[in-house]
């Protein structure tokens, strides 16, 4: 860097890994394995959907042990920091993959929230705190399918990555109603019945999806709209869903990326994350759980925090390199921090005073700290932001004008963001 | 016929309308016999409302089995009934079908399945529920009695007890979240008041007048003090003592108010007080887990004042509720928005409903069948030709109803002539299986036709489905193979699944797959029977 300051380090870096990337790719699709991860690329490259990835650290991050670290003070733990990619950011060391990665983030340390209980800020955080006006709020993703709209990949709009069970969650969607609910993946496993019947083959399926498809063009001539657009949608989807089986089937994961993003649950839902992201999907969510680190707060984060680390500049890295990032609005938060103090229990409890969360890619600005705490991270110094706030910035990332756009709600008219909070300048590019 | 008769009611609405104009109207009506009656009388209030937009005509033979068999059997017809029915001379026949269908085995089944989902809304099974239904529907008990099991449930009565799992699977704690008592007080207002209360938990409801915080208050100071009952293996649910008044405030005013056990819209029962030990009818029992049976329960005071002839809320909301079934759309729509400022559709016809179910002592069979009699349910589901779409609410057309899980279950195996096969455990497992697949998620009331992705995956892998289109001794896939002549096989496939006859279009269109595909004839059998199994035909009511 020092000797030639036109070309920085990480583009070195960036560009053997986009060798590496499209080398891995070549190879795998000469096994026909990994015919999906290079054609998706190409189709995104074209197309230039906007989606997200939403990583939810569940219990809470300590922005100590990770984005806004303050070694040596009397709340600081036991961890140093080291350096990122971008000359004067530092993160705890427990991020040495992700500190690599900080050219394409954006930090923010001046999150100031309402919620300290779990079981209320978790939905609080992810409706975006909106005023109370007696609706229940959409979750983020289904927000996002809705203002979005829907893309032409064919897939379900919005997925859902989590640990333990799967289904059809259709809660989180709120007001906006069950179809913009998330289709979850508990632990990574396909839907049931993705699996053709061995009695069908190929040709009897294109046909009956042809014969089906003839006979609700027939109906809909002389009913109502609405039925059979429905009824086609949801039996493309399931075809479409079918064709991309090779999509869970983590066995046929190339050994690069076993190595990088780790065989752990995170590890391979984020591997999985960018297999739907490179299929088409608009809306990945992707659930780690088991952060709330109320007692031995440091050994708690040494893994936690590491077990993120390494896929997260993975999938980082690889969006990048693949050009998705322009693309794809990356976000990896908690629904609060934790506090300075360390309690009794060598742990760190609720802290909704002064957190962080990271972000990237899609219309945000790259490499870039946004707000500060003081010495010790107890208090927000910078103008605090709450969740309202990054509502805003996010939708605008999105190029959806968070002030202007409204929700419809059977002609009741909603803001989408908190009208008390604007999007922050700062981190949109 | 007696039971049809129409009673007294204080509607006076021969009055209201020209009786001469509504005679004339049902003059044109052949299922309706004395334009007195019931039918008739909801037909003019519907044709009045339409004013000079025009009503679809009767719906074909066809259309009418298939409808009408879903609605009351809970099936489509085989093809031999559907043919029974078609080829039947008789002048009155659909009056027959529908009297015949009523009095049929499937019908109570039906009802159990219909109020089942209506009532738990996909929370879950109980044996015990499940035979409380049947045993309800088999003797066609009166909705209030029902109901009134339902709030007060007797733990010593074998037949009815199971009624309690409506409450104990509402109790039911799910992971950390604390028992949700608002929820089971919201869903007494929801389903058997038509009144959803919720916002009205923490203040008096900002755009709904009529709903009062003390509405749910009232209701909440019975089951906050409610709990599931842990000495019966069956779902039981018990009372604490009550000894004094709920203290709420609102959220906006914080000014401190109570109020005891309350029906909404209904009057406070002051609680009473007993001296020390006296508290119990039964005391509790340690040695049996026996949690005491209190002297003055709550429960029992609002299973004798809601439920009631005199409780409006409670009438209009069965009668909007069957309308809703039978007509694909509540009066009142939402079903459990029922307040001043969301007036019915129709708001003399709920009067009407009302008053005639009241009258007839909330007989839901008597009920249903006036709804089936009526010209409005026999109406033709087919849109007008060069004019927008009916609304829904205008009733002007037969509005197409979802099929339930269970609908879809019995009629895929009619269809494909698989029914009465499974054992009792295969056929548990199937309708488990069905309703993971087709039903809503808990809690979601099953209103729309709302298809879902693991319902297309169910029917496009799932072998429940699959195995139904291989060819069985008798079975659908089986007799077609055994059809040389395309064009039968085709008549004999679209009444098999569909209840009709295909088009001449359709006709040719499976000639030509057929012989397109002479070689793998069972295979293009089974594309043809599933590709009409999926289509949006077979899985709406029309």
């Amino acid at each position: 860097m020092k000797h030639n300051p036109l070309c920085k380090p990480w583009e070195h870096r960036l560009s053997r890994r986009q060798w590496l990337g499209g080398a891995a790719g070549a190879a795998a699709g000469t096994f026909g394995l990994g015919n999906i991860t290079t054609s998706a690329f190409a189709v995104d490259l074209k197309k230039k959907y906007k989606q997200v990835l939403f990583i939810w650290l569940d219990g809470g991050i300590s922005q100590l042990e990770s984005w806004d670290p303050k070694p040596n003070t009397e709340f600081g733990g036991p961890f140093r920091t080291i350096a990122t990619s971008v000359p004067g950011v530092h993160f705890s060391e427990l991020l040495p993959h992700t500190a690599q990665q900080m050219q394409h983030l954006a930090v923010v340390r001046s999150l100031c929230t309402q919620d300290d209980a779990h079981s209320s800020g978790v939905e609080r955080i992810q409706r975006g705190d909106p005023k109370n006006r007696g609706v229940v709020y959409p979750y983020f993703s289904a927000a996002v399918t809705k203002l979005l709209g829907p893309n032409d990949s064919g897939l379900p709009p919005s997925a859902w990555i989590k640990p333990m069970s799967g289904g059809f969650i259709y809660k989180d969607a709120g007001f906006l109603g069950p179809k913009y609910g998330s289709l979850a993946f508990g632990d990574g496993k396909p839907p049931e019945n993705l699996l053709q019947h061995s009695s069908v083959s190929n040709q009897d399926l294109l046909e009956r999806s042809q014969l089906r498809t003839l006979a609700d063009k027939r109906y809909s001539q002389t009913h109502r709209d609405g039925a059979t657009e429905a009824n086609s949608f949801v039996y493309d989807m399931g075809l479409e869903l079918m064709k991309r089986q090779d999509m869970f089937d983590m066995s046929k994961s190339s050994p690069r990326d076993v190595e990088r993003y780790g065989t752990h649950d995170l590890g391979r839902h984020l591997l999985l994350a960018r297999r739907m992201l490179e299929a088409g999907v608009t809306f990945v969510k992707v659930n780690s759980y088991g952060w709330d680190t109320h007692g031995d707060n440091f050994n708690g984060s040494l893994s936690l925090v590491r077990k993120f680390d390494q896929p997260f500049a993975a999938i980082i890295e690889d969006l990048s390199a693949a050009g998705m990032l322009d693309n794809v609005l990356v976000i990896a938060m908690s629904e609060f921090g934790r506090t300075p103090r360390v309690n009794g229990h060598l742990g760190r409890d609720h802290w909704p005073e002064a957190w962080s969360l990271v972000m990237a890619g899609c219309g945000v600005k790259r490499g870039i700290v946004v707000g500060s705490t003081n010495d010790n991270g107890s208090y927000v110094n910078s103008e605090p932001y709450d969740i309202g706030h990054m509502f805003h910035t996010w939708f605008n990332a999105l190029g959806i004008d968070s002030q202007k756009t409204e929700y419809n709600n059977n002609s009741q008219p909603l803001p989408i963001a908190h009208e008390g909070c604007h999007p922050v300048k700062e981190l949109l590019a | 016929m007696s039971a049809s008769r129409r009673t007294t009611s204080s509607a006076g609405l021969t009055h209201l309308l020209g009786v001469g104009f509504w005679l004339a109207l049902a003059a044109g009506f052949t299922s309706v016999a004395f334009a007195d009656e019931l039918p008739a009388r909801i037909d003019a209030l519907i044709a009045t409302a339409a004013k000079d937009a025009p009503l679809g005509a009767t719906c074909d033979e066809a259309t009418f089995v298939r409808r009408v068999y879903l609605d009351l059997a809970g099936r489509i017809p085989s093809w031999r009934e559907a043919t029974a029915f078609l080829d039947s001379k008789e002048a009155n026949k659909r009056q027959q079908l529908i009297d015949t269908l009523l009095a049929s085995s499937d019908y109570p089944r039906r009802m159990q399945d219909l109020f089942h989902a209506m009532l738990m809304e996909r929370r879950g099974d109980n044996p015990e529920w499940t035979k409380f239904l049947q045993a309800s529907f088999e003797a066609n008990k009166p909705w209030d009695q029902l109901v009134r099991e339902i709030l007060d449930p007797d733990p010593s009565n074998e037949a009815i007890r199971g009624a309690a799992f409506f409450h104990t699977k509402r109790l039911d704690k799910v992971g950390q979240q604390e028992t949700d008592y608002p929820g089971l007080t919201r869903d007494v207002g929801r389903l058997f008041l038509g009144m959803d209360l919720q916002c009205a938990q923490c203040h008096n409801h900002l755009f709904i007048e009529s709903y009062k915080q003390v509405d749910f208050q009232g209701l909440y100071t019975v089951y906050q003090n409610t709990f599931i009952r842990n000495d019966l293996k069956f779902p039981a649910i018990g009372e604490k003592v009550l000894t004094k008044k709920a203290d709420f405030s609102s959220v906006f005013d914080k000014v401190s108010l109570t109020t005891g056990p309350r029906v909404p819209g209904g009057k406070e029962i002051e609680i009473p007080s007993f001296d020390k030990n006296e508290e119990y009818l039964v005391p509790p029992d340690k040695k049996t887990n026996f949690p005491g049976a209190p002297r003055f329960r709550a429960m029992q005071f609002i299973a004798t004042e809601l439920p009631t002839a005199g409780n409006k809320a409670f009438a209009d909301n069965i009668a909007n509720r069957l309308w809703f079934v039978m007509m694909g759309r509540g009066l009142v729509n939402p079903l459990d928005q029922q307040h001043a400022t969301n007036r019915p559709s129709h708001p003399e016809l709920l009067d009407l409903l009302s008053q005639e179910i009241v009258a007839q002592k909330f007989d839901m069979k008597w009920m249903l069948r006036q709804l089936v009699l009526t010209q409005t349910y026999q109406r033709t589901a087919v849109l007008p030709a060069g004019t927008a779409p009916p609304k829904p609410e205008t009733y002007r057309i037969a509005n197409e109803k979802r099929l339930s899980a269970e609908q879809l279950m019995n009629s895929v195996q009619v269809a494909t002539g698989s029914r009465d096969k499974p054992r009792e455990a295969d056929a548990e497992k199937l309708r488990v299986a069905f309703v993971k697949a087709f039903g809503n998620v808990p809690q979601d009331p099953e209103v729309e036709f709302s298809p879902s992705l693991k319902s297309s995956l169910f029917v496009l892998n799932d072998p429940a489905v699959l195995d139904c289109l291989a060819p069985q001794p008798g079975n659908l896939a089986d007799r077609l193979l055994k059809i040389s002549d395309s064009a039968v096989l085709a008549d004999e496939l679209y009444l098999s699944v569909l209840t009709r006859k295909p088009t001449d279009e359709e006709r040719t269109a499976v000639t030509e797959y057929l012989a397109k595909n002479l070689e793998r004839r069972p295979a293009a059998i089974a594309n043809l029977s599933w590709a009409l199994l999926a289509s949006t035909e077979f899985c709406l009511n029309h």
